[in-house]
């Protein structure tokens, strides 16, 4: 088959044409399909960057910490939002205690993997969680390398002070079936000035938390530290950093603690 | 006109015998006690399940990843021997087609089974976010699901209209018969546009099974879990569903064969043809646990080592290692040894079948085994949790669930194989006459920079020392003179003071910054930099002043005074600095801080003078705008191009397809010519 030239340059044209007047489609549809628009709630009532400091050197496993979140959002039994792990990084090393609350990651696996927006980044750096969306497919638990995030298996246990209020978002509960639950940083509490209730509940003023564009994190005894400053000289590092997640949550090191260590806080119940 | 072989296929449709309705019964009751199991799951929770935070997925998943991986085999087979123009393929292209049908409709709903939430399951359609991998199977299981149907439903056709001429079936049956055949004459033209539909929907239908379960994977592979986080899950998921799926249309024809009196139609030659299939794709599956568990093996380090010790030594070894052996071993031994030696060749069928039936229990158990003991080493393993937790033992729900999915396939396969020929007869006729060459379908395929050094800002306030300052003349001298502190700012340029600043300045990063911002607009969230903005930001520079003065205006040399800054939660103290002879204290902040924040100053006070305090808003430059992190990749809340497109323009092309071969050339084209025959 010979192509005469004369057709060859139409059938140029044409495609050319053609391509050109596809991509003007593909555009126009990405442009209203594909939109750069924050949905509302995704905006934080304040600007401002929450970020939390733990200090292990201050961390002494007494689980404060804990039972101030349980008390605050009436979390159901078996589930800890802020969970103290006894870490050991290797069999010469010393034990220490971790508190893990949800890292807040400014990369979270679990909100790329939410096929419903239940879970979402805010402006202000908290993921937020709302039970009323949540399908409970728990692709989130699957994504989240912390374990930072409990499902209610069954109807959970309810107290007439929990219900006594109507669903937030913001403190999340009631409580529900068959829902996602994670600690979100209290911004029912942040809206009106105060802690959350892990910093404020920690008697050894180990939990710092604060705004990261005031450079300032603040613990339960009311110190305020400049962020910056705590996280060079205390050499901060960020839980599991290797897997790219950008946590909020800073941790200083358990250096020259002043309490005793998990070892040695074991030894003194076998005494006693 | 009906052959003799064919009477006996028309024989199946009406005849049964008493054997087949107490089978019916027995999965009937199966599939009624799964239904009480899952309304008891559905009125108590997930709760009565076996699953835990820890282990957040179990039987259910296990299942939706089997029923999906045994679709595969049905239609991609059907389709690649079709397109090939494979002769022996004919007899077996309906049964393993069907086979996929219905493993789809029992494999999707697990997902919903699954569930914490069944209620709210149209939330997918409300606020689906294209970013998610659940997503991903949405579209593509659905998408599959309609594009097999069709593929099933057009074959059939014609045979449709040559049962709706049997007087030997009911009337209903053969009402039902002429309503599907869509006034199937036979005509030439009618013909031609059939055999385009189905040759068209058989190309596209290959890259479309090869794309779910691909996507199935990458529910896995798209997660940190030490076991998925797998750049080989893709091709290692497709492959075993080919492998399983080829062994679950073996074992069916095996089944139809003896059950159906089929000999006719399923000799040996397509046992040992398929048997072939199966024995490459053993091997093919083989090859990829190797590399899988070899290269995670070898290594042993990390957060696989866990995994990998539970797995290999551990208490998942003695499944891990029998699936190995009875999955993937035991069926390739078995195959090379009917297939591969001449004095075997009478036992290829059941030997076959046998492999098949070995293939089909493995590729469960691998199924468990690559869902389980991956949520079972997390990178925090729980501490302080019920020994049940961390070692999952489906309840007797989850297994009640599973055997009516399964009792539900084979109740549909079975009632499938009452109300339609289960080989297709016009396509195991002698040559055709109509037949003609089929085209098959062309596939396509803020910067807001740092604070430019605000030049000169002077705030000076003054305010009036605590006002304890009465004339008590007649009193002491001792009586502490009332003091004022006045207090300016300054912001100081970033380079004069810091030597260290210098190296994160913005030059670079306002072009980083506009580049960023242009491929923002069609990826999204996908940022490039791993940056923060607060990191690019140099500290600012405060100069601050603090003038302490007597109330005669003199100054106050030597006295410390303390500075403060109040932010949201409390005090920032910088210390004291003293005055010197003109009653100044200085102090450089260098804070990487926004926004205005009150500064105090306060000074103690001593016996001779009387504390004082100040205030003064100090402006560290403007916060930024409000925005989710640049580090966060795929997380916007809105549908990001770079994920949303290609997955909608694979899919949706998928659908336009469909639309063309089956709305058009069929529902259109077909029925309109068959319109067009009937008045004469």
């Amino acid at each position: 088959m010979t192509l005469p030239r004369r057709s060859f340059f139409q059938f140029l044209a044409r495609g050319t044409g053609a391509i050109v007047a596809s991509w003007a489609v593909v555009k126009g549809i990405s442009a209203t399909v594909f939109r750069e628009v924050l949905p509302a709630r995704s905006v934080a009532p304040t600007n401002q960057k929450w970020v939390m400091v733990i200090d292990l050197a201050k961390c002494d496993g007494c689980r404060d910490c804990t039972r101030a979140c349980g008390a605050m959002h009436f979390v159901p039994p078996m589930q800890e939002w802020v969970k103290v792990f006894e870490v050991v990084d290797n069999p010469a090393a010393g034990r220490y205690f971790l508190a893990r609350p949800c890292m807040q990651c400014d990369n979270p696996p679990c909100v790329r993997g939410c096929p419903v927006g239940a879970t979402f980044k805010r402006t202000d750096g908290i993921v937020m969680m709302d039970q009323e969306r949540c399908i409970g497919c728990r692709n989130c638990i699957a994504q989240c390398p912390y374990s930072a995030r409990a499902f209610n298996w069954g109807e959970p246990p309810h107290t007439a002070a929990e219900l006594s209020q109507p669903y937030s978002m913001e403190y999340n509960y009631p409580h529900r079936k068959g829902v996602v639950e994670k600690c979100i940083f209290c911004p029912h509490m942040l809206r009106q000035g105060k802690l959350p209730a892990c910093a404020q509940g920690c008697k050894m003023g180990a939990v710092y938390f604060g705004d990261e564009l005031e450079d300032a994190v603040t613990n339960s005894k009311g110190e305020t530290i400049p962020f910056t400053k705590i996280a060079k000289r205390g050499a901060a590092f960020r839980l599991l950093e290797e897997l790219g997640t950008e946590p909020r949550v800073y941790y200083l090191p358990p250096a020259s603690r002043k309490y005793p260590t998990p070892d040695e806080k074991k030894a003194l119940e076998m005494h006693s | 006109m009906i052959s003799k072989r064919e009477a006996h296929l028309l024989s199946t449709l009406t005849v049964a015998s008493p054997r087949f309705y107490q089978w019916i019964a027995f999965l009937l009751a199966v599939v009624l006690w799964g239904l009480y199991a899952y309304v008891h799951q559905l009125r108590q929770g997930l709760i009565v399940t076996g699953m835990r935070d820890e282990i957040s997925w179990g039987l259910y998943i296990t299942n939706f990843v089997f029923f999906i991986g045994i679709s595969h085999a049905g239609t991609l087979i059907s389709a690649i021997l079709r397109v090939t123009e494979t002769e022996w393929r004919r007899p077996i292209t309906r049964l393993a087609e069907a086979i996929t049908v219905f493993a789809l409709c029992i494999g999707a709903p697990m997902v919903i089974i699954d569930l914490g939430r069944p209620d709210r399951m149209l939330n997918l359609f409300r606020y689906g976010r294209i970013q998610s991998p659940i997503l991903w199977d949405v579209l593509s299981v659905s998408t599959y699901l309609t594009g097999c149907i069709l593929y099933l439903y057009l074959p059939m056709i014609p045979d449709f209209a040559l049962l709706a001429d049997q007087a030997s079936l009911g009337a209903w049956r053969r009402r039902l018969y002429k309503k599907l055949s869509l006034g199937w004459t036979g005509s030439a033209a009618q013909w031609t546009l059939l055999e385009r539909a189905i040759s068209i929907m058989a190309v596209v239908i290959i890259p479309l099974a090869i794309s779910v379960h691909t996507v199935v994977s990458w529910i896995f592979a798209m997660t940190l879990r030490p076991g998925w986080n797998s750049s080989i899950f893709g091709p290692y998921f497709v492959v075993g569903a080919i492998y399983s799926g080829a062994a679950a249309v073996i074992f069916s024809m095996f089944v139809l064969r003896r059950v159906l009196r089929l000999q006719d139609y399923l000799e040996p030659v397509h046992f040992r043809n398929l048997g072939l299939l199966l024995l490459s794709f053993a091997m093919l599956y083989l090859y990829f646990n190797i590399n899988e568990y070899l290269t995670m093996g070898y290594k042993f380090e990390g957060i696989e080592k866990e995994y990998l010790t539970r797995l290999f030594f551990g208490d998942y070894a003695p499944m891990f290692w029998t699936v190995q052996a009875i999955g993937v071993f035991l069926p390739l031994v078995l195959l090379i040894a009917v297939l591969g030696l001449r004095s075997h060749t009478s036992l290829t069928i059941p030997g076959v079948a046998l492999a098949s039936f070995l293939a089909i229990i493995g590729a469960w158990a691998k199924r468990y085994l690559i869902v389980v003991p991956t949520l079972s080493s997390p990178f925090l393993p729980g501490q302080r949790i019920p020994w049940e937790w961390t070692h999952y033992r489906p309840t007797w729900v989850e297994w009640s669930v599973t055997a009516a999915a399964v009792a539900v396939f084979l109740l549909i396969y079975g009632l499938f194989s009452k109300l339609f020929p289960m080989v297709s007869i016009w396509e195991t006729r002698d040559p055709e006459p109509a037949a003609s060459e089929a085209a098959p379908a062309a596939s396509p395929s803020s910067n807001w920079g740092s604070i430019s050094s605000i030049p000169v800002v002077l705030l000076t306030l003054a305010l009036a020392g605590a006002g304890t300052a009465h004339a008590g003349e007649s009193h002491k001298p001792r009586k502490p003179a009332p003091t004022a502190l006045s207090l300016e700012w300054q912001a100081l340029p970033a380079d004069k003071l810091s030597a260290s600043s210098a190296e994160d300045g913005p030059p670079d990063s306002f072009t980083a910054g506009r580049v960023q911002n242009g491929l923002s607009q069609l990826f999204g969230h996908l940022s490039f930099g791993s940056k923060s903005a607060e990191e690019e930001k140099p500290p600012s520079i405060i100069s601050l002043k603090a003038i302490l003065k007597d109330e005669r205006g003199a100054p106050v040399a030597m006295q410390p005074v303390s500075f403060s800054l109040r932010t949201s939660f409390g005090l920032v103290q910088y210390g004291s600095r003293p005055t010197n002879e003109e009653g100044k204290a200085e102090l450089i902040v260098r804070d990487h801080r926004y926004g205005k924040y009150p500064l105090l100053v306060a000074y103690g006070g001593d016996d001779s003078f009387a504390g004082a305090r100040a205030e003064i808003p100090v402006d560290f430059g403007a916060r930024p705008a409000p925005a989710l992190p640049t580090a966060g990749v795929l997380i916007a809340p809105y549908a990001t191009a770079a994920i949303g497109l290609p997955f909608v323009m694979f899919y949706g092309f998928m659908w336009l397809v469909f639309i063309y071969a089956f709305g058009y050339l069929i529902l259109w084209r077909m029925r309109r010519s068959a319109q067009d025959k009937q008045p004469h």
